[in-house]
């Protein structure tokens, strides 16, 4: 039972992943990406890691979709279909990412943690906000430098000129 | 529970997926889409492990959580870029953003 909503979960996200470079229509690729990233916080919320899944709908499913989508929106309709969305390279990319997929594969299925069973230790929200204030204070801060420096950073890239 | 590497196998599907759309696409915007694939295939793998190897601290759990924000900043600058060269070019294709190339 538990392994069967693993393995309907892991279906759902590489269903939309591959959806979300293939479709035609650059909105419908916005549409599958969001598919994708809410699978992914379903996945979390089965490995026990509620505090990330719910970050991951609030932060990507709520904020960077939206921002996809008016991004989308501000450019043009460019999925005409006499405009080709693959570049020259079409085929020699298949290839190397589908070498790239059996390397990676072969290095998983030969690794001694292939068979790992899962730990006792649970990851609660109580942890993860000691760490962030204790053992990981210094890049909490510097998360939130990079912040405003990618906020002054997109309106100086963004704003018009005259 | 199921074992360790069939959460990697996904997480490395995802990787490859992300790799093809950056390697082939011509749009901009996909090829953004793709980076987010790739970043959300590396926070799979950290939350798994944490979940199967897990330290006391939840460093796993943590560092997901930096690179969430780190992928927010970079898809927010990189949106802006794409449309600061629509601005310019009138178009989303990446062939076309030849500005820097001599």
């Amino acid at each position: 039972m538990n392994a069967v909503v693993f393995y309907m979960i892991a279906l759902f996200i590489a269903v939309s992943a591959v959806l979300s470079v293939t479709v035609r229509d650059i909105f419908h690729g916005a549409v599958a990406l969001t598919m994708t990233l809410l699978g992914i916080a379903f996945l979390y919320f089965y490995l026990d890691a509620g505090f990330l899944g719910v970050i991951q709908i609030l932060v990507y499913v709520g904020g960077i979709m939206a921002l996809f989508v008016f991004a989308i929106m501000l450019t043009s309709k460019m999925g005409d279909h006499k405009i080709p969305q693959v570049n020259a390279q079409f085929w020699p990319g298949l290839l190397i990412a589908a070498v790239l997929c059996a390397v990676l594969l072969k290095i998983v299925v030969d690794s001694s943690w292939m068979h790992a069973q899962a730990s006792a230790v649970i990851t609660d929200l109580q942890t993860i906000g000691r760490s962030l204030v204790t053992g990981y204070v210094l890049p909490f801060e510097f998360i939130s430098l990079l912040l405003l420096a990618a906020l002054v950073g997109a309106i100086v890239i963004g704003k018009v000129r005259r | 529970m199921i074992p360790l590497g069939h959460i990697v196998m996904l997480s490395m599907f995802l990787f490859c997926v992300g790799v093809y759309g950056i390697l082939t696409q011509r749009h901009a915007i996909r090829f953004l889409i793709s980076v987010e694939l790739i970043l959300n295939a590396a926070n799979i793998n950290l939350v798994a492990f944490n979940k199967y190897w897990g330290t006391p601290d939840g460093l796993g759990q943590v560092f997901a959580l930096f690179v969430i924000a780190v992928a927010a900043a970079a898809s927010v600058v990189g949106l802006i870029l794409v449309i600061a060269v629509y601005r310019l070019r009138k178009s989303v294709f990446i062939d076309d953003f030849n500005l820097l190339k001599w």
